[in-house]
């Protein structure tokens, strides 16, 4: 049967940091850990989705989260989604659809008709669940309906499906206008969620504990903005490929005391490598941002291709899903369920402020701008998935919007009666197409060219720059 | 047909070809007409504000061109055609657009229309994702916000007076629509498929009160009709988003079937449901839209711990509608790029299956050219169960 077979093994991407090479086995045992834990039967399991703010709960509760857009990622990166792609559609869902979801869907729907995992399962495949947590939020269609599609074949596995909005930009309203109630239904979102799994565990929270644990997670947070800002030196000593590794601890051990280990660990070998004046490319001639998109897990290679020809990535937006408490306009509160719910809207809103003062901007746009100045971006790449609308819509025009308001690239050019003249310029941008984890959509030839000719584009830029 | 109804249907058609043609002439006459996406805009608020609710459609003979240029190709086909024939200034005569939360498309297309389009008003309704009171109430202070932006913007306050004023226009609407309907449930129908999406589509591109003025003379035409130009055959019911162009019905009749019924944003998900009076308004409201439209975005829970429970609690107005209308087959009809009910296709399957009524399950692209593809496979279908 074609869903049998597998793909050919990828390549070995190059990391510039240790960290990031340590990520593999980390990631191998956290999946691994959730199938013991399966086996020993002493915790519940939770399937789960990233950038919830519900770590803290699950770990106050002892509740195991299983990540199951990582499993995904990981079928991915193994050229080993295929197979439950077909089985997915061969229930009638779509490939246009999240293919997240439809490897997701796919792998249990087998498994659960074998009982047993599927035939040599990605690191031994994913363990089945005790409950599943979705978040209907204001972005993410599938997080909402990928459970409830699986739950066709688990219909023993209770949902608890839990809202997390925040308010849109809007030029004219003070998002501080309406957060009231926001914050107040997101609190009641949040509780629900632990008299949830209160009633599932039989276990009551210690709120102490969640307290710990959310102290814990704002720290992270904060000293993750300190080791990516030093990201801005030049040469930059860490791109966006590590970054996909090292979004690991940020996405999917949060809450951990291993997870503020490893970004202790990171800065360091940050600051000694920018002391030593160690880049991710040692001859860096262009520092382009990754600016939007999920990567595409079985190509991460293409990063060391942009490396080898002088271009290295010192920022993301994509997976850098934490802003600076420091800087977070949230009101204070001794209650830790409060606390996570103005932490959600602080990361959510943490660009309004400074978009609604540069007209014509947005906070996707502004951040773009902001990023640009502070790690002295030349170029901007970023990667349009055909499969997933949450974070790949709005691309285009944030590109178009960018180069309407901000120009800053200054060259001359002939004037009148041939004197020099200074005008400024758009940064170029590269979007490549493809998908998260479906290979079919990718073709490394093609994918490559693009990078060529705008590799030409900002040596061109580079030559002609009047600064 | 006698010369009365060719008038009124006359005037339907005209609507219909020249969308926009009535709202154009308001707005020139000084009136706010606002544009709105997606059936979770709450059309009460609009109308209590003094201004007119026009819905958005697309057109799927028109290629998209200019929206391109500006929004991904991977968004919903029906919403990038919405999207594009406003960026080429078809609805260029409206004061502002209303986007709701109804799913990943909208939501982050929000910047994209608000920033691309030159209207003075553009305001963005959270719609919440479950159904728990605690939704109801977040809604229903997320309504109270819009209706402060629309007060803003008109420099009227809109009255719990005005809001229960509107509910009533509304639900009026709601109740001739159901009318409407009644006129499907005869073999032969009364009223054709294509006819009833003509005649909301109008609808929903009028003043609330001329649209209740235009039901009631579509309602008293069709009822004097002596006897029905279609023919019988197989009746189905068509499931999916929204269907603002004739041709896919018009297609089932040209093949021999009868559509008596549907699942539709713009048909019975939109028209049937009821707003609550004499209580608050607003509460009314989030109920209403929150409560009431069973849309796949709105997630409810699995109250029966079982498939077989879920699916019929998740999907019963459907089984409910197959009997009350007498179907003998439904379309699934689903947009490509569409999670909302692209996740639930294989449900949806086995619910249909649960109630003994044959499926045809098509993906489609928002698109004229696909009508031969369609055309194949809709025969086939009819052939099967006719």
């Amino acid at each position: 049967m074609a869903e049998e077979q597998k793909e050919a093994k990828p390549k070995k991407r190059m990391t510039a940091t240790q960290a990031a090479a340590s990520i593999g086995p980390l990631v191998k045992e956290f999946i691994t850990g959730t199938l013991r834990a399966r086996a020993e039967g002493k915790q519940k399991l939770a399937y789960t989705f990233i950038v919830c703010h519900h770590e803290e709960i699950l770990r106050a509760m002892d509740v195991v989260p299983v990540w199951t857009e990582n499993f995904a990622g990981i079928c991915g990166a193994k050229r080993d989604a295929e197979r439950f792609l077909q089985r997915a559609e061969s229930l009638g869902l779509s490939r246009s659809l999240c293919t997240y979801a439809l490897c997701g869907i796919g792998f249990d729907q087998w498994r659960e008709e074998l009982g047993q995992m599927p035939p040599d399962s990605p690191w031994g495949g994913q363990a089945r669940p005790d409950v599943m947590i979705s978040t209907g939020q204001i972005l993410c269609d599938p997080r909402s309906k990928w459970y409830q599609a699986s739950q066709q074949f688990m219909p023993d596995v209770p949902i608890y499906n839990m809202d997390l909005p925040y308010p849109m930009f809007q030029r004219d309203q003070d998002h501080r206008d309406v957060w009231g109630y926001y914050h107040k239904y997101i609190v009641k979102q949040l509780r629900g969620l632990v008299s949830f799994l209160e009633g599932q565990t039989g276990k009551k929270m210690d709120y102490d504990r969640l307290r710990e644990l959310t102290d814990l997670s704002d720290r992270t947070w904060n000293l993750i903005d300190e080791t990516y800002e030093l990201r801005g030196a030049v040469p930059c000593p860490m791109g966006t490929g590590d970054a996909m590794n090292t979004m690991v601890p940020l996405c999917f051990m949060m809450a951990t005391q291993t997870a503020y280990d490893f970004f202790v660990n990171l800065k360091k070998e940050l600051e000694e490598k920018v002391a030593r004046r160690e880049g991710e490319v040692q001859q860096e001639k262009y520092r382009l941002m990754w600016g939007g998109g999920l990567p595409a897990w079985y190509a991460l290679n293409d990063f060391n291709y942009f490396n080898s020809k002088g271009a290295s990535f010192p920022v993301e937006t994509t997976y850098r899903m934490v802003a600076p408490l420091t800087k977070m306009d949230i009101p204070d509160t001794q209650d830790p369920i409060e606390h996570l719910a103005w932490r959600w809207l602080g990361y959510w809103t943490f660009w309004y402020d400074k978009a609604k003062k540069r007209p014509g901007s947005e906070p996707d746009v502004e951040r773009l701008i902001n990023w640009i100045e502070e790690y002295k971006i030349d170029g901007i790449v970023m990667h349009e998935a055909f499969s997933c609308r949450t974070w790949h819509v709005g691309l285009i025009w944030q590109l178009h919007q960018l180069a309407k308001i901000y120009k800053p690239i200054p060259v001359f050019v002939a004037g009148k009666g041939g004197t020099k003249e200074k005008v400024y310029r758009e940064l170029p941008s590269l979007i490549l197409e493809s998908d998260i984890i479906d290979i079919t959509s990718y073709s490394e030839v093609d994918t490559r060219n693009k990078i060529d000719a705008f590799i030409e584009t900002l040596e061109s830029n580079r030559i002609s720059k009047a600064s | 047909m006698n010369g009365r109804e060719k008038g009124i249907l006359d005037t339907v058609e005209r609507y219909y070809k020249d969308y926009g043609l009535r709202a154009k002439d308001l707005s020139a006459e000084g009136k706010k007409v606002i544009g709105y996406m997606c059936s979770f805009v709450p059309l009460e608020m609009i109308t209590a504000a003094g201004c007119i609710p026009f819905r958005v459609r697309g057109n799927i003979h028109e290629p998209v061109t200019t929206g391109d240029t500006l929004l991904e190709t991977i968004v919903c086909p029906y919403y990038r055609s919405c999207f594009d024939l406003s960026a080429k200034q078809k609805y260029e005569f409206l004061s502002g657009l209303v986007i709701p939360h109804g799913c990943d498309s909208m939501v982050r297309s929000y910047s994209v229309w608000s920033y691309s389009l030159p209207f003075s008003y553009f305001h963005f309704v959270n719609i919440p994702t479950v159904c728990a009171e605690s939704s109801f109430e977040f809604f229903g202070a997320e309504l109270n916000t819009f209706r402060k932006s629309l007060e803003k913007f008109t420099g009227k306050r809109i009255t719990d007076d005005d809001l229960a004023q509107a509910i009533r226009v509304h639900n009026e609407y709601r109740d001739k629509v159901r009318a409407l309907y009644e006129f499907r449930k005869a073999d032969p129908p009364l009223i054709a498929g294509s006819e009833v999406t003509r005649v909301l589509t109008v609808g929903s591109s009028l003043p609330i009160g001329e649209a209740n003025a235009l039901l009631d003379q579509v309602l008293a035409e069709i009822g004097r009709r002596e006897k029905t130009l279609l023919k019988k055959g197989p009746r189905l019911f068509i499931d999916g988003a929204c269907i603002d162009n004739i041709e896919l019905i018009k297609l089932v009749e040209e093949i021999g079937g009868n559509v008596v019924a549907d699942a539709l944003c713009n048909g019975a998900r939109d028209h049937f449901p009821h707003t609550d009076v004499g209580g608050d308004p607003v509460d009314a409201l989030a109920r209403r839209y929150l409560g009431k439209i069973n849309c796949p975005k709105t997630y409810r829970e699995n109250k029966a711990g079982t498939f077989e429970g879920d699916t019929a609690t998740r999907f019963g107005d459907i089984g409910a509608y197959a009997k009350e209308f007498k179907v003998d087959g439904a379309i699934l009809y689903v947009y490509k790029y569409c999670d909302p009910f692209g996740f639930e296709v294989p449900a949806r399957k086995a619910y249909y299956k649960s109630i003994h009524v044959p499926l045809l399950h098509l993906e489609d692209v928002y698109s004229g050219g696909t009508m031969g593809q369609l055309r194949t496979r809709i025969q086939a279908f009819l052939e099967m169960i006719g």
